[in-house]
């Protein structure tokens, strides 16, 4: 088999190939998702061990606490997330690289998936398309684990006569709820939409870095159990931003927060160097920037931000667990340490982040608007700008996050008003969907009801946080229930219900099957209902003065709790239904046609299910994406008066 | 139904079938992202030291038995006689890494110019200058006149060596890389742009150990002689 003269056809070119070692894949064969589990137990149960045996007994933390539950969960820690990773294969592809020993044609072929049928979902698959497909499941499961635990949090204020967990365990599971939706809502379009979808709608055959994408979802897989097993060591005690110093005297579980975010933001910054390279560099020709889809604009601009913002929250949970652990004092101030050190670099992530969740999701929709209104995207180029100005506007706002804590009180008010400035570019947005919209003909189906659903939530987010940016109304409000539902609103109103409707409108490509549209029509609109009961309620919960993460308060605010209980028991049922729907369609849908939408954007012109290489010939690109209903110039017959915006003659289109 | 645009004498892909110079052009993006990334992390070292060195919070930025022109305001007594770490060690071992880069350059040169040997020179002196370099920063981190529990100064420098062994090590790994690869023949004249690109990468990992130097050395005693005070609450 070994030979260095073999010749492979490589797309239509013969190239010469270096010699082949065994069968292609080499050791990848006999690696997957069962060995990587048998590598994590076993790396962590013996790291777990050793360090218990090496800890001197009576060793005692920074603030007094025993030393050894520390030492000993975090060595499991590490100890899983290596072991998982070697058993997965993830060092195989590096030390092949550092051996000087080359891929064949067929290593990447075999890499890629080719012929493993489902088990190259279980494997350390390189295709894009499955990297996608792995992400939408990891992105089930964490935004139901984080929905599970908002449903015991609702039901916990909802029986205001009695207590359900004791406060400790409420804590935890508020903390832990917050970051498992936020890292759920990070991904839900860059990890599946983003990775399945974009390089086939640039033109591509794969992702710039295929073993990089690979690395990716499975450094997702490794981080979600830390988070999990951390409500088995005490839970995450102060929320999702964990703030200091709280944090270095909670309990072990904090620990499980680190190593998540440690490892998740490791994820997202190969995520964000693969996607931005893929798309600067692997542009089909004739893809000018003009003729690029919107979607593409947004992911790499949620790229371009994650790439930059999240090291500084990467190394804020360094920092937090090098006090901990080895005893620094970066943010213990009777050593010199400042908790606003960790609440700056905490920010510089924790606000960029909100658009990281919001501008792919905008740009989901503003995908899917032309499509179903059968016209131009309106202003193509505002909504470019919008993107740009949010990117621009993203790294300055931070800060308004710590108005009440006391830092530097004198640059509160630039803050305020680049917050607020911010909203002008979110605001273009939305103006370019209801632009798209205006006087078109619509072809109503589960993907625009989406566009709906967030628009409106979008309208009541974008306007309550200008009130909470403005310094004197967020004195009050702060803290309270009221920037709860605000954030809710753009997180999950704005981001969750965009993301739906993305699903909705990929799901044919994606699965080969047509989604349910009855089951999730009622799905999206029983979890909107839900949705205004629970958070429009609790917008009147944070007006009565009613504090955040607080389990035992007044009975003035039991009847909008009782409500809002209620209305997230509908979400839970709407989402049930929804995922239901994704699921049973998955199996048995319809089978569903390359286009079933009519859409002019490349990955439509793909066959379903979408081939390994994507296209057998390279496409060139020769018109913008949009061009629905606008005259072509090549027909000569056409009326050279018709204008683009004319409803009848695009509606006859 | 080919890909590319291909002249005979243009190495291709084994894996994709594409030009090397496609595969050059998208590396080097990939290069200038992860750049871009380690920036921020680095950024967010040096942002936490000067911080912390600007605060002083409670007089506990500097090791409690560093000698002051101030006077001592540290609210807890001092501990031990940690004090600051010397100048030179951070000046020693970006001088090593600047050493390594020069090597490395040296050898992409090289191997441009078609002088595989030179190529395989550089490649391995600077995997030996690097491997040097980590042991001279295990050397400096085991020798400091602090512990990492002697104040915010002691943290901070511990963090800022911490950053460089992780950026050594990254180096050793990727220069072995380089070294085999070029003694095989993969990085050559027409295929060098992974021992360009590892160039590049060496200057941004000077540039980093430089701004740790600049920070440890200039901004050591903190100018906030009037910082405000935590934690001594007294019950009247």
């Amino acid at each position: 088999m070994s030979s260095t003269t073999a010749t492979s056809n490589v797309f239509g070119s013969h190239v010469p190939q270096p010699a082949q070692h065994g069968q292609p894949g080499g050791i990848m064969r006999r690696l997957n998702f069962v060995t990587g589990l048998i590598g994590g137990v076993v790396l962590a149960t013996v790291a777990g061990v050793v360090t218990n045996i090496l800890t001197p007994s009576g060793a005692s933390t920074a603030t007094f606490a025993p030393a050894a539950p520390d030492y000993v969960y975090l060595a499991v820690l590490l100890g899983w997330v290596i072991g998982f990773m070697a058993g997965m294969g993830a060092f195989v592809g590096p030390i092949r690289w550092m051996l000087g020993r080359e891929l064949t044609h067929a290593d990447a072929e075999y890499l890629a998936g080719k012929d493993l049928g489902w088990r190259r979902y279980w494997k350390f698959t390189t295709d894009h398309k499955v990297v996608g497909v792995q992400y939408l499941i990891m992105v089930m499961i964490i935004l139901g684990f984080g929905g599970l635990l908002a449903m015991l949090i609702r039901t916990e204020l909802g029986v205001t006569w009695a207590e359900v967990f004791s406060p400790s365990f409420y804590n935890s599971i508020i903390g832990t709820h917050g970051i498992a939706m936020i890292i759920g809502m990070i991904i839900v379009v860059m990890g599946p939409i983003a990775n399945f979808i974009v390089p086939i709608m640039i033109g591509a055959r794969d992702m710039a870095f295929p073993r990089l994408n690979a690395l990716s979802i499975w450094l997702l897989v490794a981080a979600t159990p830390c988070l999990i097993s951390s409500l088995f060591q005490g839970g995450v005690q102060d929320g999702w931003s964990v703030y200091q110093p709280l944090a270095s005297q909670g309990p072990p579980g904090m620990l499980g927060y680190q190593m998540t975010i440690i490892v998740f933001a490791f994820s997202t910054g190969v995520a964000s160097v693969n996607l931005m390279v893929t798309i600067l560099t692997m542009r089909a020709k004739g893809m000018t920037w003009s003729r690029t889809p919107i979607l593409v604009y947004g992911v790499f601009a949620a790229a371009l931000m994650g790439l930059y913002a999240f090291p500084f929250y990467q190394y804020s949970q360094i920092l937090a667990m090098s006090d901990r652990i080895f005893n620094t004092s970066f943010f213990d101030p009777l050593e010199g340490g400042s908790v606003w050190l960790y609440e700056n670099l905490f920010w510089l992530l924790g606000h960029p982040e909100v658009y990281v969740i919001i501008i792919p999701s905008a740009a989901v929709l503003m995908e899917i608007l032309p499509v179903f209104y059968r016209k131009p995207l309106f202003s193509f180029n505002f909504a470019v700008a919008g993107i740009v100005g949010v990117v621009a506007l993203s790294g300055l706002v931070w800060a308004h996050h710590m108005y009440m804590t006391g830092w530097a009180p004198a640059v509160n008010y630039p803050f305020m008003l680049s917050t607020e400035m911010i909203s002008i570019p979110v605001g273009f947005l939305v103006l370019v969907a209801i632009g798209t919209m205006w006087r078109g003909v619509v072809w109503t189906r589960l993907p625009v009801m989406a566009i709906y659903a967030v628009i409106f939530n979008k309208m009541i987010g974008g306007v309550t946080g200008i009130y909470l940016s403005d310094v004197p109304v967020d004195q009050y409000m702060h803290g309270s229930m009221f920037v709860v539902a605000h954030f809710h609103y753009m997180l999950m109103g704005a981001g969750l219900f965009g993301a739906m409707g993305g699903v909705a409108f990929y799901f044919p490509k994606m699965t080969g099957r047509m989604l349910d549209e009855r089951a999730g029509s009622i799905g999206l609109w029983t979890a909107f209902i839900g949705f205004q009961i629970t958070f429009g309620s609790m917008f009147v919960a944070g007006l009565q003065g009613q504090p955040r993460r607080v389990l035992q308060f007044d009975s003035l605010f039991n009847i909008s709790n009782w409500i809002s209980t209620i209305g997230a028991y509908v979400i839970g049922i709407g989402m049930l239904i929804f995922l239901g729907a994704i699921i049973s369609s998955w199996m048995y849908g319809e089978k569903a046609s390359s286009n079933p939408w009519g859409s002019k954007s490349l990955e439509w012109q793909t066959p379903t299910p979408v081939p390994l290489e994507n296209f057998e010939v390279l496409p060139v690109v020769t018109e913008r994406p949009y061009d629905y209903g606008v005259p072509d110039p090549y027909e000569k017959d056409m009326d050279a008066r018709d204008g683009d915006l004319d409803t009848e003659k695009v509606g006859s289109r | 139904m080919s890909t590319a645009q291909t002249t005979p004498d243009q190495p291709l892909s084994p894996t994709t079938g594409e030009p090397m110079t496609t595969i050059a052009r998208r590396s080097k993006a990939g290069l200038w992202t992860l750049i871009v990334m380690d920036v921020s992390g680095t950024l967010a070292l040096i942002i936490s030291y000067t911080y912390l060195w600007s605060l002083n919070v409670n007089g506990g930025w500097a090791p409690p038995g560093a000698s002051l022109s101030y006077s001592q305001t540290n609210a807890v007594p001092a501990k031990s006689s940690a004090t600051f770490a010397a100048d030179w060690p951070f000046w020693a071992i970006f001088g090593i890494v600047v050493l390594a880069t020069l090597a490395m350059w040296f050898g992409y040169r090289e191997g441009k110019k078609g002088n595989q040997s030179g190529l395989i020179v550089g490649s391995a002196a600077a995997l030996l200058i690097s491997i040097a370099g980590l042991v001279a920063q295990w050397i400096q981190i085991s020798t400091f006149p602090f512990g990492a529990g002697n104040g915010a100064y002691a943290s901070a420098v511990l963090l800022l060596c911490a950053s460089n062994i992780f950026h050594f090590l990254m180096l050793i790994f990727l220069l072995t890389g380089v070294f085999n690869r070029a003694r095989k023949g993969l990085i050559s004249k027409a295929v060098y742009f992974q021992a360009q690109l590892m160039s590049y990468w060496m200057v941004w990992i000077c540039i980093a150990i430089l701004l740790g130097a600049l920070c440890t050395t200039f901004l050591q005693t903190s100018p906030n002689t009037d910082p405000a005070i935590f934690g001594t609450f007294k019950q009247e």
